[in-house]
């Protein structure tokens, strides 16, 4: 049990993110441009502690939990708040909390200016709380409320230019292509919560082990807990949103949408890793879908203009990789290569928002020759690029080959070889870029006037940089002969129980494998050479004469295009239905009762005929009428004589 | 006492329809008048002849008159079809008095009014006098009746005067109370 | 011819005197619904209120637990039926001098 200064401190990790957005959403008017500053203030002491949490940790070696009781529904249960910190959330916690402090220190330059800058803020530090208490969380419900929350901060960040409608639009697809997947796991949360009466990871990682759910239930529940990760990371089918999400401020799309929120997906097929063991066929789903989604994201990431979109796709792209690594049993690989990712993608998102910067386009073709005006940018991204492709001995080539490695060994040969034939595209669309950008001559005016950022844009991105090439180094493995131990995947790995069924026997360090991976991202950064620096003129002549593949790749695979011919019509269908029934049903009934109101008013109206004998005439019936009601024996002579009198005075008053 | 009461009530009723349906206003006044003397003979033949001079007196002789003074102001000129002094309620009208007639009938004539006969009431004016405006125990409250009874007479006539008196614009214009 | 002297010279029940001011009454009612005159109504109004009265003497003289009440009603009656009668034909004559008619159906202002 931790002393109440250390859980003080814990929950702090969160909890200090969450407390700058209430100062910043109430003050932000009056701070202005000092928003940041206090912003940052608070995130250094997110970082301090996360390094804290991750270093109690190490230390005892078992994981922290603490947790208050929220909802106590009695014989129900009840839904507890807390924390859970085991190795591989205190490692998130330090990615999480350090790019955000990244990030926030680039906004600064890349958003000065800006008409809602303090909001900006509020709404970066509202995202980072909540993906910091989704990392936390020890229960099914706690992660699904800052699933939620971070869904919402994504799309109030996308859309942070809400005058421009591409990024509204952007956004409300965003939210709602997650949502989805949001509802599917909600609804394995409650297949989950019913089974076996508890929402916590462990309780039902036992429950799971100890049988208490059915194989079939199982299976659906821990399929459509994917479906809520695939929603989340963008993977095939609801990967549409995440390249039209980069309407978004650039350094959004760095935070959210390369390192952190897409991450959500797979982190949470990690922490209910235990479960998802015991159903083979979830691990083939989540195995099959994460490689072609690396394969299919990468194909559509080779023609594209817009610099952002590329690095999009790329991260839909090797979140598949993440996604593969998970499934085939490379737990470990898995999280290592998200750990790598979340460095040099967020780099890479940097370098294109120091580009966009400096000359207001995210045209590839509207670049050229920025490796002389931006040398710092230059060389980042050069860095950044080289981990993405998977280069010894840089970052990315370690998770990455561990991954393909994986596949390999396990004999998922088809999976290997969409892996293979992904690393030699990801390697060329990156560098396809990179020389668009940064090589040749400037091709207008604006790049040829590009400055190189300010200090508070660079010093960041030369700080990621080091990262994409170091944080590798941390997880070495012992087959290649240096004196260092895989130190990350000794402490994130799975349990006991999911090393004991999956069977995943260690393997040995294969240098072959790794060769032939080093050579076929080398082939296609030769390939990207030749096409755009060697020869320019064979990519379009290229492009010209496969137009319809070109287009193909284009347009997404034409994934928008289903998607708005089925699901988009329908729902504007079953829209335009309702607003129909709406207006004409309810507003007829509701318009005819008034205006049967005023016709019955209008009958009435004649009665009131002015005359005063008119009137005498109907007292004396009355009177009558009254008199026999009171005098008479028999019932139905009196109702039979009300009706009549009544029926007659009618009749003769709508003539009088 | 039969034949009285079935030439009173002959008298009566053919009187009461003659108001009604005659087509010339004077005639109505006049058989308005033939109505009120049926009257008087019936308040006769129940022992209250003060009554029924009064009766004479102030209805046949003052209201008839007061009537008449009132036709002679609005004068209009004697019409020819009975369309035109009858409006278009005749026959509901008709049916919803015979109705009210039928009903106070029935109910009158039904219900058992206990021991009954002829020669309760006062016969003398001297009696009747003293309970209108005497103060003995045994007696109603008429003397207060009576009082009331004259400040209202008071107000009617300041307010006849008032209505009908012709001002400058004012009174002519009024349309009434 | 004993039984028919005998007859003609029987009392008049209560009923007889009640039916005969009933039937006076209801026609002074139809006389009042349906005349276009306004001083024809108000001689109308004066018969409905003579049906009255002759009620009220005909229970005056019948009832023994009365106490003769009836005519004294019956005697204030008549002197308000009075004063009524010559306000209202200041109302008929007041109306007579704006619009020219004594004919109710056409003083319909308050219409709709």
């Amino acid at each position: 049990m931790q002393s109440l200064g250390q859980q003080l401190v814990i929950a702090a990790i969160p909890v200090i993110p969450l407390v700058v957005f209430f100062v910043l959403a109430l003050f932000g008017r009056l701070l202005r441009e000092n928003a940041q500053y206090v912003a940052i203030f608070g995130m250094v002491f997110s970082v301090v502690f996360s390094f804290f949490a991750l270093y109690l940790v190490i230390r005892d070696g078992r994981p922290l939990e603490f947790s208050v009781y929220w909802i106590n529904l009695g014989e129900g249960g009840g839904f507890p708040i807390g924390v859970y910190i085991d190795e591989l959330a205190a490692v998130m916690l330090v990615v999480v909390s350090f790019v955000s402090l990244m990030i926030q220190l680039y906004s600064g330059g890349f958003m000065a200016g800006d008409r809602r800058f303090a909001w900006y803020y509020a709404v970066l530090n509202l995202f980072t709380a909540s993906m910091l208490g989704l990392v936390v969380a020890p229960n099914f419900i706690e992660l699904y409320i800052c699933w939620e929350l971070v869904g919402l901060c994504s799309y109030l960040l996308i859309g942070h230019w809400f005058e421009k409608p591409a990024a509204r639009d952007a956004a409300l697809k965003a939210f709602i292509v997650t949502r989805i997947g949001d509802a599917a796991l909600f609804v394995g949360i409650i297949m989950f919560w019913r089974a076996t009466g508890t929402t916590a990871f462990e309780g039902i990682a036992e429950a799971a082990q100890a049988g208490f759910i059915g194989g079939s239930l199982l299976t659906a529940a821990v399929v459509l807990v994917f479906v809520g990760a695939i929603g989340k990371s963008a993977q095939f089918p609801l990967h549409v949103w995440l390249p039209d999400a980069m309407e978004g401020p650039t350094p959004v799309s760095a935070l959210i949408h390369a390192a952190t929120m897409v991450a959500a997906g797979v982190y949470l097929v990690a922490r209910t890793y235990d479960i998802f063991v015991q159903s083979p066929t979830a691990m083939l789903i989540v195995a099959y879908i994460g490689a072609f989604t690396a394969f299919m994201a990468a194909t559509m990431a080779l023609v594209k203009k817009d610099i952002k979109r590329v690095i999009a796709y790329s991260t839909v792209s090797q979140l598949g990789y993440m996604m593969l690594g998970l499934g085939v049993g490379a737990f470990s690989a898995g999280m290592f290569h998200l750990y790598n990712h979340a460095f040099f993608k967020a780099l890479l998102f940097l370098c294109a928002g120091s580009i966009i910067h400096a000359m207001d386009s995210y045209n590839l073709f509207e670049m050229g020759g920025l490796r002389r005006r931006m040398p710092l940018t230059f060389w980042t991204m050069v860095i950044a690029g080289l981990s993405l492709a998977g280069i010894f001995p840089l970052a990315g080539f370690w998770s990455k080959d561990a991954i393909i490695a994986s596949a390999f060994e396990e004999h998922y040969y088809v999976l290997y070889a969409l892996a293979i034939g992904t690393v030699f595209l990801t390697a060329f669309y990156i560098f396809r870029a990179i020389f668009l950008a940064f090589t040749g001559e400037p091709r207008t005016e604006g790049a040829a006037r590009a400055v190189e950022s300010p200090g508070v844009m660079t010093v960041p991105m030369v700080i990621l940089a080091v990262l994409s090439v170091a944080s590798g180094w941390v997880g070495i493995p012992e087959g290649f002969g240096l004196p260092v131990r895989d130190y990350f995947g000794g402490f994130v790995a799975p349990s006991g129980f999911a090393r004991e069924t999956l069977e995943v026997e260690p393997h040995g360090f294969s240098f072959l494998l790794a060769a032939i991976s080093v050579l076929v991202g080398l082939a296609g950064i030769g390939l990207a050479y030749a096409m755009y620096v060697a020869r320019p003129a064979l990519a379009p002549a290229m492009a010209r004469r496969l137009f319809g593949l070109h287009t193909f790749l284009d347009k997404g695979w034409y994934f928008d295009a289903l998607y708005g011919a089925t699901f988009v019509r329908a729902a504007f269908a079953v829209g335009r239905a309702v607003q129909g029934f709406d207006r004409e049903v309810l507003g007829g009934l509701v318009g005819g009762i008034a205006r049967g109101t005023g016709r019955l008013g209008e009958a009435l109206r004649r009665v009131q005929t002015g005359r005063v004998q008119n009137y005498a005439l109907f007292i004396v019936v009355s009177v009558l009428v009254l008199a026999i009601v009171a005098g008479a024996q028999y019932a139905v002579i009196v109702a039979a004589l009300i009706a009549l009198v009544t029926l007659a005075t009618l009749a003769v008053g709508a003539r009088l | 006492m039969t034949v009285a009461f079935a030439f009173l009530t002959g008298m009566t009723l053919v009187s009461a329809l003659g108001v009604v349906l005659s087509r010339s206003v004077v005639h109505s006044a006049l058989f308005m008048s033939g109505a009120f003397l049926g009257v008087a003979g019936f308040f006769v033949m129940l022992n209250v002849p003060v009554l029924a001079a009064f009766q004479v007196l102030i209805y046949v002789g003052a209201v008839t008159v007061v009537i008449l003074f009132g036709i002679m102001f609005t004068q209009r000129p004697q019409v020819r079809r009975f369309r035109t002094i009858i409006n278009r309620q005749i026959w509901p009208g008709f049916f919803a008095a015979a109705g009210v007639g039928a009903f106070l009938c029935y109910i009158l004539a039904t219900e058992g009014w206990g021991e009954t006969g002829p020669g309760n009431g006062a016969r003398s004016v001297a009696v009747l006098g003293r309970s209108l405006l005497g103060v003995d125990e045994g007696l109603e409250i008429f003397s207060l009746l009576f009082e009331a009874a004259s400040v209202l007479l008071l107000v009617a006539l300041v307010a006849a005067i008032a209505i009908s008196r012709r001002k400058e614009g004012a009174g002519g214009g009024e349309a009434g109370r | 011819m004993q039984q028919l002297v005998e007859q003609l010279n029987a009392q008049i029940p209560l009923e007889g005197y009640l039916t005969v001011a009933a039937i006076m009454f209801a026609i002074g009612a139809w006389g009042a619904l349906i005349r276009r005159n306004a001083v024809v109504v108000f001689m109308c109004v004066e018969l409905m209120i003579n049906a009255v009265n002759l009620t009220l003497v005909a229970f005056a003289d019948f009832l023994p637990g009365a106490g003769g009440a009836g005519a004294g009603y019956a005697v204030l009656i008549i002197a308000i039926a009075a004063a009524e009668v010559a306000v209202g034909l200041a109302i008929v004559l007041a109306i007579f001098r704006t619009r020219r008619t004594v004919n109710i159906d056409e003083v319909d202002s308050l219409r709709g």
